[in-house]
């Protein structure tokens, strides 16, 4: 099963590398280099004196956390299984010696991969743009490694989820819009134990900045009872695994009809 | 043997009849299969809801005495006046709606055509360019106006009913003009915006995302922007803040950003007429060249 | 001896659409072709023998195992699909070589098959181009290439000639040709018999889900035979070709269309009329306009077979 997995990951990684919506979307990631450009533009013409690790945590990482992440894993995800049928090109998957549940497994693999370059590259890049002097630290490097942690943990996350949709409906991408920007945005507004029932709820855990409400977008991060940081990486991940199995399962067993 | 005198392909060289209603067959089928796709029908009605919650206030702002219990604190929310009006053609939860339908209904206008190369097919019709666009901006112009103008030019008769006179009429006149000319706009841009978004792929699913993800990204953008330069102008960067500030202009209400209306309604205007040579180069980048 | 392929009481359906019922049948080495009508259940029937549908009812296996859900026998397999659809941004190499790839060939073998395909097919001088930017006749070649690159045991082509022309229908002809001649297992569905008798003599009658005859060609060519065909001509001199043509004894019927100046002819033997219709138009001046046959399609033949 894994060399099998492993086949899947290698051609499809080698399709979306290709693919001229990956370079849209690499194009999208990139507006927060942009706006890393622009802020640090700004500080240096004597604007804006606020300590530059506070501005990336309360501004880009909003970008990141509340947009980019779930538009890419939205799109990748929901489009794993529609793709091969409205594209009509399962018959050359399904005719091949590789198992369903690699299929699905080496596709997500894949989407993980090119959406995570997408995401870290754009990360560490807006990053040292506006952090990126005399007072730059090495805990800052660890800083935004952390960063990137978490938000590969929300990726992995949500990027299951939707491939799950995926192998479930024929349409996925409408209760997918729905959940990532219907629901995951309502729901932290809520107080007790609502909250836990996103996946949001489990990142801002993770980020500091979310746990101590205070500054400019203190309105994203209202009434947040966070989780502990070891249960909040355990629930992320049996989030991925949960509903990654589950998708691979559905798959193997469930038909699915080309439409015309 | 003999030489070829004539090759390559043809448009239509007959005369175009002038039929103003040529776009109507394409709009009409637009519409139909949007009803006819999962679930489009359910989200269409819940659409209303707004306007049915609005239509509640009407009734309930006329008969303030017997509904006093109610009123308690919220006469401001109950006062009917050009406000009410703008507030519910900018309500965010009515353009999630609109966005919703057409991504459903409308996303795969011009996609669909692009996909299964059926555009080369319109155009061997007596069909011009203008026909073919207006007859899939028609299936927009239906939804999103029956959602937007219908809705609010049928609460405006309500209020002139339930209140009995026309004191309301009398004390604003242009009332009428500017639910007019809000809704036209809002009509005008979601057409605009959603026939791009179907233009720039094949794929119905990337131009969901495509639709959705502008929106959003325009909203955080402003947000982002705001948080940097402190600026009212951050408005400009997002989708809803625009049109809740050209609606402010045209009713006539303080603009909930502080600059001038009219900025926002240059931004929609181009946006729009951009919109629209895009679509069209688009449209020929697929059509047989005569 | 065990057949290569073998269905058992196969049936399947659509919700409440009839896709395939109750199909028995055995394929051995050689070209097996399945005739029949769009919507006859050909396509149905194959995509359940690659393991894209489950058959509701009774199994499909090849090589003697069953075939949903068992990936192994797909290293033995190469399928044709009939829809025109690829992953359109690779070029016609990436697209073989990665496929190839995903039957755990290394990189430079995945390479090497594949050339070896696209130089069968005779693609190699547009292997790097892109296959959104294919012929029709290029698109339906590269789809049997990759079906055949990993040098399969069985060959399963869904309408591999739709569409194409006359010469592109030629070279794959031959190229399905040289498969049978390697000891190959072949099935190919069509929906035309000149194709299919260009092919094999080993045909399956596929009509409403169901197989109506089995036999050579030969055999099926006796059943159509017998199926009376109607020729219609249109000419202005139509009574008097209807005159001359009178005492032919495969003459069954004759109908006059006065107000089209036309004659339709009803004959159970189709050559021995039309030879002598070019014997008339050599030796007289009859001028012709139109010849057509209102039910010369497989079709008719169908329905003619089950008795309607």
């Amino acid at each position: 099963m894994t060399t099998e997995i492993k086949r899947v990951f290698s051609f499809y990684f080698f399709l979306k590398k290709k693919s001229s919506r990956t370079k849209i979307f690499f194009l999208l990631s990139s507006a927060a280099i942009l706006l890393a450009l622009v802020i640090r533009a700004y500080r240096l013409a004597g604007h804006w004196a606020e300590n530059s690790q506070i501005i990336f945590q309360n501004i880009l990482m909003v970008f990141f956390l509340q947009f980019l992440i779930i538009i890419l894993a939205l799109f990748y995800g929901t489009s794993i299984v529609p793709e091969e049928m409205e594209g009509k090109t399962w018959p050359y998957l399904s005719s091949r010696p590789v198992s369903k549940a690699a299929i699905i497994i080496g596709k997500y693999l894949s989407s993980l991969a090119v959406t995570s370059i997408m995401l870290v590259s754009s990360l560490l890049l807006s990053y040292f743009i506006l952090n990126l002097d005399r007072d730059f630290q090495l805990k800052d490097i660890w800083t935004v490694v952390s960063y990137s942690l978490v938000l590969l943990l929300g990726l992995a996350a949500y990027l299951s989820f939707f491939t799950f949709l995926s192998t479930w409906l024929a349409k996925p991408i409408l209760l997918g819009l729905a959940f990532g920007f219907g629901w995951e945005n309502v729901i932290q507004y809520f107080p007790g134990t609502t909250q836990k029932l996103s996946i949001v709820h489990y990142l801002k855990s993770l980020l500091p900045q979310y746990a101590s409400a205070s500054g400019r977008l203190s309105f994203l991060f209202i009434r947040l009872e966070p989780t502990r940081d070891w249960l909040a990486v355990l629930i992320l991940l049996l989030i991925t695994v949960v509903f990654l199995g589950l998708a691979a399962l559905l798959f193997s067993y469930k038909e699915y009809l080309i439409q015309d | 043997m003999t030489s070829i005198r004539e090759k390559g392909y043809h448009h239509w060289e007959g005369q175009f009849l002038d039929n103003p209603r040529t776009f109507w067959p394409i709009s009409r089928t637009g519409i139909k299969l949007a009803f006819g796709r999962k679930h489009f029908k359910l989200g269409y009605t819940f659409s209303f809801l707004p306007a049915m919650i609005y239509a509640v206030i009407i009734y309930i702002s006329e008969r303030l005495e017997d509904f006093k219990f109610i009123a308690q604190g919220g006469d401001k929310l109950l006062q009917v006046n050009p406000d009410f009006f703008k507030s519910y053609l900018t309500l965010d939860l009515l353009y999630f709606a609109i966005l919703i339908l057409m991504s459903i209904g409308g996303a795969g206008l011009l996609a669909d055509d692009f996909r299964h190369k059926a555009v080369q097919l319109y155009f061997a019709r007596p069909l011009t360019k203008a026909d073919y666009l207006l007859g899939k901006a028609g299936v927009i112009i239906f939804f999103t106006g029956t959602l937007t103008l219908v809705p609010a030019v049928l609460l405006y008769i309500l209020k002139l009913l339930f209140a009995g006179s026309f004191a309301f009429f009398l004390d604003y006149p242009w009332l009428i003009l500017s639910i007019l000319a809000c809704s036209l706009l809002i009509v005008l841009f979601f057409t605009a915006f959603i026939l791009l978004a179907s233009s720039l792929s094949n794929n119905r699913n990337y131009v969901i995302s495509i639709i959705f993800g502008v929106y959003f990204f325009s909203e955080i953008l402003r947000g982002i922007s705001f948080a940097i330069f402190r600026s009212p102008l951050s408005a400009l960067f997002s989708i809803s803040a625009n049109l809740k500030q050209v609606a402010a202009g045209f009713f006539q209400v303080k603009p909930p950003y502080n600059y001038p209306w009219y900025l926002s309604f240059l931004l929609v205007s181009l946006f729009c007429f951009l919109a629209y040579l895009i679509v069209k180069h688009k449209v020929r980048g697929v059509e047989v060249i005569k | 001896m065990t057949a290569i392929i073998e269905a058992r009481n196969l049936s399947r359906w659509y919700g409440n659409v009839l896709g395939i019922s109750e199909i028995n049948l055995e394929i051995n080495p050689g070209i097996t072709a399945l005739l029949g009508p769009n919507g006859a259940g050909k396509s149905t029937f194959m995509k359940i023998l690659t393991g894209q549908l489950k058959a509701n009812i009774g199994e499909a296996r090849i090589f003697g195992e069953k075939v949903w859900n068992n990936r192994r026998i797909f290293s033995r397999l190469g399928f044709c699909p009939e829809d025109d659809a690829f992953y359109e941004d690779l070029s016609g190499l990436e697209f073989l070589s990665g496929l190839l790839s995903l039957y755990g060939f290394s990189q430079a073998e995945s390479r090497q098959k594949a050339s070896q395909a696209l130089d069968l097919v005779e693609l190699a001088d547009v292997a790097d181009r892109q296959v959104r930017s294919y012929s029709r006749g290029m698109r339906q070649r590269i789809k049997i290439a990759q079906a055949i690159a990993h040098d399969p045991e069985v060959l399963i082509l869904d309408e591999p000639l739709s569409g194409l022309d006359p010469l592109s229908k030629r070279r794959i002809i031959k190229l399905i040709k040289e498969f049978k001649n390697a000891g190959k297992t072949i099935v190919i569905s069509s929906h035309i018999l000149p194709e299919v008798e260009a092919l094999t003599s080993e045909i399956v009658l596929i009509h409403q889900g169901k197989i109506i005859a089995r036999g050579d060609i030969y055999f099926i060519r006796d059943l159509i035979d017998t199926h009376p065909h109607m020729i219609r001509i249109k000419s202005a001199q139509y009574r008097q070709l209807a005159t001359t043509m009178a005492g032919e004894d495969y003459l069954l019927k004759m109908a006059f269309e006065p107000e089209d100046q036309a004659v339709v002819f009803e004959t159970h033997d189709r050559d021995r009329f039309f030879n002598r219709l070019n014997e008339l138009l050599l030796s007289s001046p009859l001028a012709i306009d139109e010849i057509t046959s209102p039910d010369d399609n497989l079709q008719a033949v169908f329905d003619y077979l089950v008795g309607k």
